[in-house]
Parts: C-alpha cells; sequence; structure tokens
C-alpha cells in the first residue's frame, strides 16, 4: 500500500488543480481564435481620481474587439461607439439619451445641407481652421478621399454610397479615378454632392460613423493596427488587436470642440473579455466600468444586475436579430423551405436563452421603427411555441428533406448557443443541420465574404439611423449584393422589393411618416417570403460601475454608451 | 521471439521474481507482471473505476432513450430554463437528473454522451500515438543515419511547441477548413480531427523512449545472430525488437490515453476541439463557466467525471508500470 501513497497523492493533487483550474476566472473560454481574445477577468483598476469631475481613464469592457479600428471598415457597435468620438464627418447624431439622441447635428459642416435639385444636390460648407489630433489642417476635399477610400476598402456599407452618389458606383468598378459626382472647394470649405436620384436619409448617411474626414496622407490600404488619424474629441491609441486599444483625449479638440459634441472628460481604456459573465462581474465588481452595450447580461447574473437601478437600464434601441437563409442556395431557394423554417424556429425558448432580454417577433423592421408592421404575425404569434408539425409538413412537401444544413454561428454567448437551438430546429424539421463556429472578431468579415455563400446563420442589425432604409438598403436590396462587405447574406433579388425601394428611398426623412404604411406593407412581404426568419428585438444595456456618475452618462439609441459624457462621481 | 532475448530481459530485471516466494517453473514476465498486478488492489480498484466510466458513457443511448426520455441535443428551453434563462438544477428524477444546461439539454444525458466522445477521442488518439510512435521510434533506432536524423528532428519540431498553443492552432484551422485525407474527407466538425491532432502532438513523448531504447538493442548480440541468420529489416525490426519494447509501449498505453483525454478536455474548453453541438466534458465545462455562479452543476458535473476518469486511468497505469517495469521511471512533461 505505501508505495501507491505517492502517486495515489499526486494524483489526488492533480484532480484538485484541475477542479480549480475549470473553476478559475481567466476569461479565454469562449475564444475560438488563436488564444488571444479574453484575457484576466480583472485587470488593475483603471486609475483616476475618486474626487472631482474630470480625470482618470474609465474602463470599458467589450465582449468582442471591433471589426476593424479603420474607420473606412468597419461597421460594427463596437467600432461606431468608437469611430462617432474620433472620426468626425460632416454631420453627427446628436449625444443624447432617448429619441432625443437620433436627431442629426453638424459636426463639421457648419450647418444643415442645402437640398436642391429636387433632392438630387447637397450643399454645404465646412468649419474653417480645424485641425486633425496631428495638427494637419482639414480640408474639404479630404471627405472626397475619405469616401473614396471608404469604397476601395470594401467598407461594409459602401453600398449606401456606392448606389446614392454620382459617379460612385463607377469609381467602385474602377472606371472611374475618383468620384465625379462630389465637388469641394478647399479655400472656401464649400462641397457639394449630387446624387444619382433623391434619396431622403442621404443626410443620415453623412452622419453614420464610417462617413468621415482623413487627411489624404492615409494609406488607402486597411490600418486596422494603426488607425488613420482623425478629428474628434478622441484618439485611437495602444491597439493590440483582439486585446484591447486606448482612446486618449485629443488635447487638440477643446479649442476647436463642434457644439453639441463635447470634448471628453476621461481617457478611455477598452478591454476585450470574450466571456460575458466575466464581462457582467467585472462591472458588477467594480474592476470595470462600462458594460458592453452590444452584449447580453449573462443569465446567471441579469436578476443581480437588474436590481442596481442606480446603474443599470435597459433600452430599446431598435436591433432586430434574424436568421438568414441564403436564397441562392439549397434548399432555402425554395420558398417554401424557408417559410417551413420560419413556422419552426423557436422564439419564446430564444428569448429564454437571451436572458429573457429578447423580445420575441417575426418581422424585420423593429417595433420602434417607422413602418413596423403592426399586423399579425404570418407564422403564428411569436410569444406561442412554434408549429413545429406544419413546418416538418412543409418540408416534406417542398422536397428539401435531408439536405444537409450548414448553421453558422458567432462564438460568444448567447449567439452561440441561439445558434444550438437553431440547428436543433432545422434538424427537428427534417434537415441535416450542423454548426460552423467562428470566433467573434472574424464572424461578420467571414459572413460577408460573397463567395463563403453562408448557407443559414446568426445575423442581427442595430439602426444607425432612424429610417427602415437603414434597415432595407444594407440587408434586402440587391445592390447591396458585393463581393466583400456584403451585408445581403440571403443573396435576395426580388423585383417586387427593388421597385417598392425605388420608390421608398427618395422619401425625405422628415417626412418619413407619411411612407410608413408602405414600408409597413414592404416588411410584411418580406416576412412572409420568408428571406429572412427575424427572431426578436433586443434591448441594449447600460450597465456601469459605481465609479461612474450614471446619472451623466448620455446613452445614445444608435452609437450606444458616449464614452465622452463619462465622468466620475 | 527468440530464448536469448527473454534471457536477456529476465537476467537484467532483478525485481521481477517476487522476493522470497516460491513461483512455479515456466513463469514468463508477462505473467509475473500479471502477479504484481492482481496482488496491487489501489491499482485494480482505480482499473474498474475507469471501466465503470466507460460502462455507464458507453450505456448512454440506453439511458438517453428510457431513461431520460432526451436525446443529447434535444432542448427544452421551456421547462427547463426560466424567463431569465437559468437551467434548473439536479431534479434526482429520471428527467433532468443532474439538471439542464443553459439550452435546456439533460445534462445527465450529455455526460455520457459527451463520455463516449471523449473516451473515443482518447483511445482514438491512444492509437494513433502508440502505433506512429513506435513505427518511428522503431525506424529512427534501428536504421540510424540520416533517417533517424529526420525522424529526430520532427520529433523536437513537435515537442518545441507547447502542446495546447499546438491544438488550438491546428484545431481552429482543421474546424474551420475540415481535412482532406485523400482517401477521405473529414468535416470540421468530425470527431476524428481532434482525434488525430492529439494523437500526432503525442507522438514525440512515446517515440523518443522506443527510438532510445532500440539504439541499445540492436547493438545487441540476438540482432547480430538474426542478421546471421539472414534475416532481413523488417523481420528483425518486427520479430526482434518490437517484442522488447512492448514492456515500455504497454506502459505508455494509460498515460498517454489520460493525457489525450485530458487534452481533449482542454481543447474543447478553448474551443478548438470537439466542436458544439456535440457534448464533450470540455466543452460543457466551457459553456458551464458561463453559467457561474448560478447553475454551478453545468460545470462541477463534467469536471468530476472527467476527474475521475483520468484518476483511474493514471493510477491504474502507474500499476502497471510498477507491475512490468518497477525500476522504470516513466514521465511525460508539457
Amino acid at each position: 500500500m505505501r508505495k501507491y501513497k505517492r502517486p495515489l497523492w499526486a494524483a489526488v493533487a492533480v484532480a484538485m488543480a484541475l477542479a480549480v483550474a475549470a473553476c478559475g476566472s481567466s476569461g479565454s473560454s469562449s475564444s475560438a481564435s488563436g488564444g488571444s481574445s479574453g484575457t484576466t477577468s480583472s485587470t488593475s483598476s483603471s486609475g483616476g481620481s475618486s474626487s472631482g469631475k474630470t480625470g482618470g481613464t474609465a474602463t470599458v469592457v467589450e465582449g468582442t474587439f471591433p471589426q476593424s479600428l479603420d474607420p473606412s471598415i468597419d461597421f460594427t457597435t463596437q467600432g461606431g461607439e468608437v469611430h462617432w468620438l474620433t472620426h468626425l464627418g460632416p454631420y453627427s447624431f446628436a449625444h443624447a439619451t432617448g429619441t432625443a439622441g437620433t436627431q442629426i447635428i453638424p459636426s463639421v459642416a457648419q450647418a444643415s445641407p442645402t437640398v436642391s435639385g429636387g433632392g438630387k444636390t447637397y450643399t454645404f460648407t465646412i468649419r474653417s481652421g480645424l485641425k486633425y489630433s496631428d495638427g494637419t489642417p482639414l480640408k474639404a476635399s479630404d471627405l472626397t478621399f475619405a469616401i473614396e477610400r471608404d469604397i476601395k476598402l470594401g467598407w461594409s456599407a459602401a453600398g449606401f454610397l456606392t448606389s446614392t452618389i454620382a459617379g460612385a458606383s463607377d469609381y467602385a468598378k474602377g472606371k472611374a479615378k475618383s468620384i465625379s459626382g462630389i465637388t469641394t472647394d478647399d479655400a472656401s470649405g464649400k462641397t457639394t454632392i449630387h446624387l444619382v436620384q433623391p434619396y431622403g436619409a442621404f443626410v443620415d448617411v453623412l452622419a453614420v460613423p464610417g462617413v468621415s474626414y482623413l487627411p489624404k496622407s492615409t494609406p488607402m490600404k486597411p490600418e486596422p493596427n494603426n488607425p488613420p488619424v482623425g478629428f474628434g474629441p478622441y484618439v485611437i491609441k495602444n491597439v493590440q488587436n483582439n486585446v484591447g486599444f486606448s482612446l486618449d483625449l485629443n488635447p487638440n479638440y477643446a479649442s476647436q470642440a463642434i457644439p453639441g459634441i463635447p470634448a471628453g472628460k476621461m481617457n478611455i481604456n477598452v478591454k476585450i473579455e470574450s466571456n460575458t459573465t466575466t464581462e457582467a462581474s467585472d462591472v458588477l465588481n467594480n474592476s470595470a466600468d462600462v458594460f458592453d452595450w452590444g452584449d447580453t447580461i449573462p443569465p446567471a447574473l441579469i436578476q443581480q444586475v437588474s436590481k442596481q437601478s442606480d446603474r443599470y437600464k435597459a433600452y430599446e434601441t431598435n436591433k432586430t436579430f434574424y436568421w438568414f437563409l441564403n436564397t441562392t442556395q439549397k434548399p432555402f431557394n425554395n420558398a417554401l423551405a424557408r417559410q417551413a423554417v420560419a413556422y419552426a424556429v423557436d422564439r419564446p425558448a430564444l428569448a429564454r436563452i437571451g436572458s429573457g432580454a429578447l423580445v420575441p417577433g417575426c418581422f424585420l423592421l423593429p417595433p420602434q421603427m417607422v413602418g413596423h408592421p403592426t399586423g399579425q404575425c404570418p407564422f403564428g404569434d411569436p410569444n406561442s411555441p412554434p408549429n413545429v408539425s406544419k413546418a416538418k409538413q412543409m418540408v416534406q412537401q417542398s422536397g428539401t428533406a435531408g439536405t444537409p444544413v450548414t448553421v453558422w454561428a458567432e462564438n460568444r454567448q448567447p449567439r452561440l448557443q441561439w445558434a444550438e437551438n437553431y440547428a436543433a430546429t432545422l434538424n427537428a424539421i427534417g434537415y441535416k443541420a450542423t454548426l460552423k463556429t467562428i470566433a467573434d472578431a472574424e464572424y461578420f468579415s467571414t459572413i460577408e465574404t460573397l463567395k463563403n455563400h453562408p448557407q443559414t446563420g446568426f445575423a442581427d442589425w442595430q439602426q444607425d439611423f432612424p429610417n427602415p432604409t437603414d434597415f432595407y438598403q444594407n440587408l434586402v436590396d440587391a445592390n447591396a449584393i458585393v463581393p466583400v462587405g456584403n451585408s445581403n447574406y440571403e443573396e435576395v433579388n426580388d423585383p417586387h422589393i427593388q421597385s417598392e425601394l425605388k420608390a421608398l428611398y427618395p422619401v425625405p426623412g422628415d417626412k418619413i411618416n407619411s411612407a410608413a404604411s408602405r414600408w409597413a406593407a414592404l416588411d410584411t412581404y418580406v416576412t412572409q417570403k420568408a428571406y429572412v426568419v427575424p427572431y426578436g428585438y433586443e434591448s441594449s444595456p447600460e450597465f456601469l460601475s459605481n465609479r461612474i456618475d450614471f446619472s451623466k452618462v448620455v446613452f445614445s439609441p444608435l452609437e450606444g454608451n458616449d464614452f465622452s459624457s463619462l465622468q466620475p462621481k | 521471439m527468440s530464448t536469448a532475448t527473454g534471457t536477456e530481459l529476465s537476467s537484467e530485471i532483478s525485481g521481477w521474481s517476487d522476493a522470497g516466494e516460491e513461483l512455479p517453473p515456466g513463469l514468463g514476465p508477462y505473467q509475473l507482471a500479471w502477479r504484481r498486478l492482481k496482488r496491487n488492489k489501489i491499482a485494480l480498484a482505480f482499473g474498474g473505476l475507469f471501466l465503470a466510466v466507460v460502462i455507464v458513457c458507453l450505456l448512454a443511448p440506453v439511458y438517453s432513450h428510457d431513461i431520460a426520455h432526451s436525446g443529447p441535443n434535444d432542448e427544452h428551453a421551456d421547462t427547463a430554463l426560466n424567463q431569465f434563462g437559468l437551467p434548473i438544477g439536479p431534479t434526482w428524477h429520471a428527467k433532468f437528473f443532474l439538471g439542464a444546461d443553459s439550452t435546456g439539454r439533460d445534462v445527465a444525458v450529455r455526460l455520457l454522451y459527451g463520455g463516449r466522445n471523449s473516451l473515443q477521442i482518447g483511445a482514438e488518439a491512444t492509437i494513433i500515438t502508440i502505433v506512429l510512435a513506435t513505427l518511428l521510434g522503431i525506424l529512427a533506432g534501428y536504421f540510424r543515419g540520416p533517417l533517424d536524423g529526420l525522424i529526430s528532428r520532427a520529433f523536437e519540431l513537435i515537442w518545441a511547441y507547447p502542446v495546447y498553443l499546438l491544438g488550438i492552432a491546428l484545431g481552429v484551422v482543421l474546424a474551420i477548413s475540415g481535412l482532406n485525407l485523400g482517401f477521405t474527407r473529414l468535416s470540421g466538425n468530425s470527431l476524428q480531427i481532434p482525434a488525430l491532432i492529439i494523437g500526432v502532438i503525442y507522438v514525440p513523448y512515446v517515440g523518443k523512449p522506443v527510438r532510445g531504447q532500440v539504439l541499445g538493442l540492436r547493438e545487441r548480440e540476438f540482432i547480430d545472430a538474426a542478421r546471421q541468420q539472414g534475416l532481413g529489416h523488417a523481420r528483425i525490426m518486427f520479430s526482434e525488437i518490437l517484442p522488447n519494447v512492448a514492456s515500455t509501449i504497454i506502459v505508455f498505453i494509460p498515460l498517454i490515453m489520460a493525457n489525450a483525454i485530458l487534452t481533449e478536455a482542454g481543447l474543447s474548453f478553448l474551443g478548438a476541439g470537439v466542436r458544439p453541438p456535440n457534448p464533450s466534458w470540455g466543452t460543457m465545462i466551457g459553456e458551464g463557466i458561463g453559467l457561474l455562479p448560478a447553475a454551478v452543476h453545468t460545470m462541477l458535473v463534467p469536471g468530476i467525471m472527467l476527474v475521475l476518469c483520468v484518476l483511474g486511468i493514471n493510477v491504474f497505469g502507474d500499476g502497471v508500470r510498477d507491475a512490468l517495469d518497477p525500476r522504470a521511471k516513466i514521465r511525460i512533461e508539457h
């Protein structure tokens, strides 16, 4: 017996170590990339004065690294939250909570544009004397360069530009060396943009982060680790891909601050924590200050967090979650097969898996958006269990039963769990579904690459501006199908949709309510066709540490936490 | 195996004979080892523990169909999750005996199916390691020269990488693209991919000791005698040398299996092993971490099962080592 004591106790010690390691708090659990995302759960607490209202550093934890810190590439919530402070464009959205935050304010432009030529010509003049964060003078022609760069580098929302600005499409195809529809005068700062046809949401587009001024010295290639110089209250620094970055106060901004776009009060340190439980725990125990508004408070902590009314609030931010069904791939090139999926998706289950923060729904336009249909869901009450037997029948009728289906899934809680549920649903109705999980930071870049032709998978859309055009032009418009940066994952090209969009796009933003019923009809049509299968609308969390003055923080319905409003108590 | 070989071995290993005990005549070394193992009650108990884990996992379909009435991927969000998405804990009844996980799946069912996957991957990886390591180790040690140089450098190249980093890198790439082996193609979520990765990673850990032993054996007189008799290289390697390294290889089997199961759990925990929704103990622990501290059972249950399984193999493996060669000191260093 004695000679086995040592290996026996050694084995027990190993077992104990394994158990402790499994209980460890290191946030590397869900990362599928090279192991670099997800650092230890608590770094040294950000410094900063505990007294006074300015100074110090706030730590923001985000579940995934932005698609890119280069504003000409990124079109994600994590990136937008940064770029609307570091790379201002001609216009911006008001730094305000609630509906007020959807108003457009002049940024680099002096005032709202003059619209003429039957809605096809936009003219504005930029403020004089502005300088980028490195001191380079900002010129009117820099906007032309920046838009050309957006198109050349395949910005995910480049469709906003190529389908509207005259000459942009030719530039995108390589038929022109510059965009003929934009003329600028650097001496006076006057900028004139000609459109191919009236487009009611054009000023909204000019306010989206990504349409920003960049100096012409910026390389015409992606610069994710060394983001281009911009003009704004903050400057991006210390980029470590998939680990974190910092936003330092731009010392040159305060003297040229734009009205309505205040200079920041604290430096920002952004760290990536792919485990949302660790992310929420960090903020709960005040070792981090801000929770990523694009993430979901996990089930294990939602009850505890929601009780902290002095630092937590959930906002409706017009965000739709849906499954895309590629209409060019079997079995989803079959309408009956798609409708079967719409019948089978278990929306109440998905809502539970999403910590109860998801409101089940079936229309693409979210409830707060103009054009959200008020009629019943064509596939049954989204709050009731799904009609799986009918779905199975439809799959059999369509002749597509047994077809292998690859479900593309983002490796992030609860999106992975949603995808597992969805794959189980597809298997239940007669398909052979398997999951293909992609690391967070690479997911959208991967499914946006057209040659991958993803069959079906997770997608979501957070409103960029309060106009249904935002959803449709990117997600369902055939003109949005591009080789790189494609958001029309379904590759849908429906003549009825195209003709309706042609009529709806020119409706001016301030008259959008007049077109609400027509948008609603179109949204109902898209739902019935089941090109996309929305399953719910998620509220976004504003969740801060006790260190931050919650009453002073602005939560934009479009860009999330306004870092420039963060200040210590 | 020639008589000379058996004599050579027995005369060197004085620990094989049981001190003070009258042994029946004609007892071979393996029979002696079996006698020693039979007397090691601790090793047998832990071997039995491991066997029990294997049998229970093999009975997963029976438990799933006849007791729990739920498959490993069947989700019951409406009954097993509350409105905030928290899963129920152990009910100690047939359904959800050990509770549910984050999507409402039965933990007990997934535990057993996950065990099947983990054990299958461990076994396949072990077979791959042993076969490749034996083959390459013998070839390297017997032929020496440039072939030995090539194989040894390959071993060192693999050995230079930390096991988990290499596993993660290969696991992530192959999970996306799958693996085309020419005669067949493995999809990204095939269980054979982690088995292949783990099997290849551990080849140097067995191959180098085997090579070392073969380097010594090839100089022995019985090898010269075999050459004198006109036996070819292949015959010498597999009829004369292989039986003499068999005891070393047998000792490695439980050790490699334990490491393979642990490595699979680690890679799956990190998202580079078994792909969801396929269960394995590692993926279950990884998913359970996200539910701490509210639903501890989702992480604790697969963790305990993993510990019991690996402990069982390790202690049994120690017993096998002591029975075959009490003087051997075999470690696998990461």
